[in-house]
């Protein structure tokens, strides 16, 4: 026969987990989100629509709870504007190479 | 052997430095750019590269002579024309901004304010102009504005472009941010304006004719069938940078103003032709 107050604890402690795993996807996108925003700002004027519209799409799925979903978009909008950055630092060299009058 | 090494390679340092620190003036770019578009279309006029696809399409050309009979936006210049001869609230006139009234000057523009160190585009002007005189400003890429822009340039239709840089740090830095612009690659789809008006004018993209840089700006204020209206500048600056998938800038922004510097520098000696049609 189980003692009540080891029920007890054990109940606790199983909601202390899932109320943890319930934290984490959240707090997951929301680094990604930051992440991704921070890179899209450092694109300056080579930032991409695409890159926009999965922010959009990350912060719509947060706001309806579905964090799974937002983090995926958060991150293919962090990759997304990872290529815009290295883009913007590329064309600052070579866009000479190809102008007339250089 | 190090020490000839040493030399060697200073030797080309001294060579490469002077190759990279020098630019070309925005005349030497024009000439250059002229010469090349020539070489490229040795059969155009010079002064047809304002027509843009229509001066190397002969049936396209046909097309829009046609649609010449019965402009579509001679009502919108009219209405242009209503506004800008339409005293403020305060009783002042767009002509009290503007040198001779505001006629037969669209072809000074855009310019360098060389105070405020900026580059002033005819739109920006007309909105500063209503500010100054207690009016809201215009939204820069359609309507009110587009008419009120589409009447000044009707009103210097023949005249040749006379865009000046003067020979002072801001507005060499201006001139070079927007030929900057023109050339860089940008959006996921890794598209620059020169990909398109430069290397490839002539050429078909989907359903569209590519024009060649030479002469783009002449026929701004412009109206697109795609559009159904008049449209500025920087509307489609806007709308080709969301076609490639670069995020759009605001219109009438540092960067676009100096786009339009750049690009219309390239037109000095060109006629103004808008406003006009394109499809």
């Amino acid at each position: 026969m189980i003692k009540k107050s080891s029920l007890i604890i054990a109940t606790s402690f199983g909601l202390l987990v899932s109320l943890g795993a319930y934290a984490g996807p959240k707090e997951d996108f929301q680094q990604v989100y930051s992440e991704a925003e921070s890179t899209n700002q450092n694109a300056g004027t080579f930032k991409w629509t695409v890159t926009s519209d999965r922010l959009k799409a990350a912060r719509s799925a947060a706001d309806s709870g579905d964090y799974g979903k937002a983090k995926t978009m958060a991150t293919e909008a962090r990759n997304l504007a990872q290529e815009s950055v290295a883009q913007r630092k590329q064309q600052a060299e070579v866009w000479r190479n190809v102008a007339i009058g250089n | 052997m190090l020490k000839s090494k040493v030399i060697l390679v200073a030797l080309a340092a001294s060579l490469a430095v002077p190759q990279v620190l020098a630019g070309s003036t925005p005349e030497e770019d024009r000439k250059e750019t002229v010469a090349y578009f020539r070489q490229k279309f040795p059969d155009v006029p010079l002064k047809e590269f304002v027509n843009g696809q229509y001066a190397l399409d002969e049936d396209r050309r046909s097309q829009w002579e046609s649609l010449q009979d019965f402009p579509p936006y001679e009502f919108a210049v009219a209405e242009g024309q209503e506004m800008f001869e339409t005293p403020f609230a305060n009783g002042k006139s767009y002509a009290s901004c503007f040198e001779n009234g505001g006629i037969g000057i669209r072809q000074n523009y855009p310019n360098f304010d060389t105070e405020k160190k900026e580059v002033i585009t005819l739109e920006l002007a007309i909105n500063r102009c209503r500010e100054t005189n207690g009016e809201k400003p215009l939204k820069y890429k359609k309507g009110d504005i587009a008419s009120i822009s589409a009447y000044m340039a009707s009103t210097s239709k023949g005249k040749a472009f006379d865009i000046k840089v003067p020979d002072e740090p801001a507005a060499l830095a201006a001139y070079q941010d927007g030929k900057e612009f023109y050339y860089s690659r940008r959006g996921q789809l890794n598209f620059s304006c020169a990909g398109c008006h430069v290397q490839n004018p002539g050429n078909w993209i989907r359903a569209d004719l590519l024009s060649p840089t030479l002469g783009q700006p002449a026929n701004f204020p412009v109206h697109r069938s795609k559009w159904g209206e008049l449209g500025t500048l920087h509307r489609r600056f806007a709308g080709c940078n969301n076609n490639v998938r670069a995020e759009p800038l605001p219109a009438q922004s540092e960067e676009y103003r100096n786009l339009e510097y750049f690009l219309t520098y390239m037109s000095n000696g060109l006629p103004v032709v808008g406003p006009t049609t394109r499809p």
